[in-house]
């Protein structure tokens, strides 16, 4: 298609922007049911006790109360994300965890009285000693949270590639610092919600805000221990997701429980309190990092060492923290590496993806202590990035493939298009910093087994429009736009000829969902090979109707040409109705993507190419800071990202937006206050993210390196936008400054007090 | 509270509750020309009042020149708080129809939004201001090297 692409590359609204615009598009909170209860659930007060009974008698008096449930009205199966210890339950029935933890839900006529309801629950509590930081809980004699894991370690891993100890040896300096990651929470607009209902035979039929309906389904299947088919998952439109939707929360399984229980559908939607206290964190971590480096700024060896504060529950703790060591083993070109992780229990909420994979935190502690180096080397923290970046064709010590690799020019595209020379140079308290980003440009084979394929199906209707289904979800990101864009394009029809369903499990096709930057290139590839089945069916009849070969047609704009004659001979509408009405040959196709060019990492070394593609880029931050107040003002943002080819331009700046705006509340603004397992920060009044009058001007540009197996050339965008934000920020502070923050949020309070320090030396 | 009768007794769902404290202004409501959170105000203290919500921007079946330049921006992602932002807008509009960039930063400091980054949705008012033609949105010269 190349020069000829009609609608790829161009700057296309999200086609479901219409709904939202005029309020008619329905979110959770919107779907009402007839009869439907409403439901609360009572949580643990205490961060870790004994639950010794539960007494439900007076609630249940109350009018209006329809149903209560404690564990004993579950089956008491214990879930997990990830195939290692599942050890949540939807009701704890002996002891709770962490303040918030999911004791008793009841439902009612309404959500007041089933509130009061809830507060009429009278559960006795033996409060037991409880351990919130992850180093702590390591010790010996430490409190424990379960008896069979001692010192509170849920997974213990370290993973070794080259020789490390030849790597130090080649080093001319070694650099070892420490750094720590808070726990922040997703902030979607619209909070964790869902509505279950039972027909007259049981089936269930469960409306969530997931970002993932067939994992709901297969998780909701072991729970309540349904075959899947009985279980149908639908999303209404979601309100943001940023991968903290993907898994279920306790409050699907409760909602269905509730709803066998009474009878009746059952909404359960989280209060926003609820949404920072009892939803999952992007995992805090405490990350020491040691890299050797020769004079001229090549890295010989790097190690690092990470603590992940699991929270009170298995769910990714180890996956996500395998991620953060990868991306900091792959980041740049490093020939020996090795790094050691524990995942450890503490009385706290527990943690789950959240835009990245341990990317976030990996990328803060590598890209300060790049700059670090560099300060220290006297060398400009562009060069040695340039010096160490992944290059086209590498393999890494650990396995990764680089296909299309646009690393150095995002690096030099984001200094150039800032003044990055003249204004490394400035004096006063301006600064300015720069940052990379290594992720993946199209999901993962997964690091505990998991794969990696979607679906998409079509069919052409005789006016030659097309309905086309497929199995990811469609968050806010555009997912189903660029689906559609796919689709019109490979066809040669309109975009307005098409329509994309996704998110209903009785409906759309098998896929993975929405996860990992993969929508685009692994959906993405489903969609064109679905197109391009439907085109060879439809050229094939319309070789027939004209007495020509296959290979001889072209198909553009909804018309169908003789390759290199300017005039169409018959449009796509004809062909579909000879070959639909006429012929009894429907033009439906369906196709499954799963990369060829990849395999899971190797069991015991976790050597293996398990990404197949990789995205690049670099952020440049520019700041100013107020030494009076420790106030950090970003002044600009220079974003630059290889995403392979820009198949929608209006999408992707969107991405980078708000990925930028969610990196500059990480570097500066966000953290859940934890104080002995309590959240003293429960709202927006008091957790804050950006909002409009922070929000610097933001310079975006993209590299096209044009993906060999991406969709178009294409590939992921989602999560690196906001991998790079905050370390170029706390390396912009450290230019500005001369005092560098390794422990975010860089809040005025670490700057001033960093200030005062460096004045004391 | 209002926001419940909004939504629930007038089946209205185009307002939306995203916190129920007056933090987020998702239930941003027009009431007698101002913006306010509808999540903070009793329903009987509105007893006479005119009300604006999204389902009334538009009229005569063709969309408010906010919605159309939301849409053609890119100012919508998941658009949960669009409803919300997008009335705030309209009463700031209406009373400063000539802002400047800050203006409309400050007039949007009580919605907050966690995917776009506000930065389109900042551009979408300007041009609803400027009169822009918002299909100008769409022809902007797209920030793209090859590698």
């Amino acid at each position: 298609m190349g020069e000829d692409a009609s609608v790829i590359g161009k700057r296309i609204p999200k086609i479901d922007s219409i709904y939202l615009a005029t309020g008619e598009a329905k979110f959770l909170d919107d779907t009402h049911l007839p009869g439907m209860l409403y439901g609360k659930v009572l949580r643990s007060p205490h961060p870790h006790a004994r639950i010794l009974r539960i007494d439900t008698k007076r609630a249940a008096q109350l009018p209006g109360v329809k149903a209560i449930i404690t564990a004993d009205d579950t089956t008491k199966i214990k879930f997990c994300h990830l195939p290692i210890t599942p050890n949540k339950m939807v009701l704890e029935d002996d002891r709770v965890r962490f303040v918030g933890e999911e004791v008793a839900a009841v439902a009612a006529i309404d959500e007041e009285i089933a509130r009061e309801a809830t507060e009429l629950i009278q559960v006795d509590y033996e409060p037991l000693p409880a351990v919130f930081d992850p180093e702590e809980a390591m010790k010996i004699g430490a409190p424990q949270l379960y008896e069979d894991c001692p010192n509170n370690i849920a997974s213990h891993f370290t993973r070794q590639f080259g020789d490390i100890e030849k790597g130090w040896r080649e080093a001319d300096q070694i650099f070892e610092d420490r750094f720590t990651c808070p726990p922040v929470v997703a902030c979607t607009m619209e909070p964790h919600g869902c509505v279950a209902s039972y027909d007259a035979s049981g089936n269930l039929s469960i409306w969530t805000t997931t970002q993932n309906p067939y994992n709901t389904q297969k998780a909701l299947s072991g729970i309540l221990k349904m075959p899947m088919h009985h279980i149908r998952v639908l999303n209404t439109f979601v309100g943001g997701a940023y991968g903290n939707k993907s898994v279920i929360l306790p409050m699907e399984p409760i909602a269905a429980f509730l709803s066998q229980k009474a009878q009746k559908p059952v909404k359960l939607v989280n209060e926003r309190w609820e949404e920072f206290i009892a939803t999952r964190t992007r995992y805090a971590m405490v990350i020491s990092l040691k890299t050797g480096i020769k004079k001229d700024g090549s890295i010989t060896a790097r190690e690092a060492r990470v603590v992940t504060n699991n929270g009170a529950h298995n769910n990714k703790g180890p996956g996500i923290t395998l991620l953060t060591c990868n991306r900091i083993g792959n980041l740049y070109r490093i020939p020996n590496s090795r790094t050691e992780a524990w995942v450890v229990y503490t009385n706290n909420q527990y943690g789950d993806a959240l835009r990245g994979w341990g990317g976030p935190q990996a990328h803060f502690a590598v890209e300060s202590q790049m700059d670090i180096m560099a300060d220290a080397l006297n060398m400009d923290p562009l060069e040695i990035r340039l010096k160490n970046a992944n290059q086209p064709g590498d393999t890494t010590a650990w396995g990764w493939k680089m296909t299309s690799c646009g690393f150095s020019e995002c690096l030099q595209e984001a200094a150039k298009s800032c003044q990055w020379p003249l204004k490394r140079t400035q004096k006063g308290f301006r600064g300015i910093g720069i940052a990379s980003v290594i992720h993946t440009g199209g999901g993962s084979m997964g690091t505990h087994g998991g794969g990696n394929f979607s679906e998409v199906s079509l069919k052409m209707n005789i006016d030659a429009t097309v309905s086309v289904l497929t199995g990811d979800s469609e968050i806010g990101q555009g997912s189903d736009t660029i689906i559609a864009q796919i689709v019109a394009e490979e066809l040669g029809i309109p975009l307005g000829n098409v329509k994309v369903t996704s998110r209903d499990t009785d409906v759309t096709p098998v896929s993975m969902g929405t996860w990992g930057s993969r929508v685009t290139f692994i959906g993405g590839n489903a969609a064109r090979m679905a197109a391009a089945e439907a085109l060879r069916k439809l050229f094939l009849v319309a070789s027939k109707m004209l007495e020509v070969t296959e290979g001889d047609l072209a198909a553009r704009n909804g018309k169908i040409y003789i390759k290199n004659s300017p005039n169409p001979v018959l449009t796509v509408a004809q062909v579909a109705f000879e070959s639909i009405v006429k012929r009894g040959q429907t033009i439906t196709s369906k196709a499954t993507y799963f990369p060829p060019n990849t395999s899971p990492p190797d069991l015991k070394t976790g050597y293996g190419n398990y990404c197949p593609t990789y995205a690049f880029g670099a952020h440049v931050a520019e700041v100013e800071v107020d030494v009076e107040t420790g106030k950090v003002k970003v002044l600009q943002i220079t974003a630059v990202h290889d995403i392979g080819r820009a198949l929608n331009p209006l999408l992707l700046e969107g991405q980078v937006d708000g990925g930028v705006a969610m990196g500059i509340g990480y570097a500066l603004l966000e953290k859940l206050q934890w104080k002995d397992g309590f959240t003293l920060n429960p709202s927006f009044c008091t957790y804050k993210i950006v909002n409009a009058p922070e929000m610097p001007p933001i310079q975006t540009m993209f590299i096209e390196t044009i993906d060999p197996h991406g969709p178009f050339g294409a590939k992921g965008i989602g999560e690196p936008t906001t991998i790079p934000t905050a370390p170029a920020i706390a390396n912009a502070i450290a230019h500005a400054i001369g005092v560098r923050i390794k422990d975010l949020p860089i809040t005025p309070d670490k700057i001033l007090q960093a200030l005062k320090e460096k004045e004391r030396k | 509270m209002l926001v419940d009768l909004i939504r629930q007794d007038l089946g209205l769902t185009g307002t939306k509750k995203g916190c129920g404290t007056g933090d987020c202004g998702s239930c941003t409501i027009i009431l007698d020309g101002s913006a306010v959170k509808s999540c903070l105000i009793l329903a009987v203290e509105v007893d006479g009042s005119e009300i604006l919500t999204i389902e009334g921007l538009q009229s005569g079946g063709k969309l408010h020149p906010l919605q159309e330049a939301f849409i053609q921006y890119g100012a919508i992602q998941c658009g949960f708080c669009s409803p919300g932002m997008m009335m705030s807008a309209k009463a700031f509009l209406d009373q400063c129809p000539k802002p400047t960039e800050e203006e409309v930063k400050m007039a949007l400091s009580g919605n907050l939004c966690r995917c776009t980054g506000y930065r389109k949705i900042i551009e979408a008012i300007l041009a609803v201001a400027q009169k822009e033609n918002p299909l100008s949105a769409l022809t902007k010269e797209s920030p793209s090297k090859k590698g």
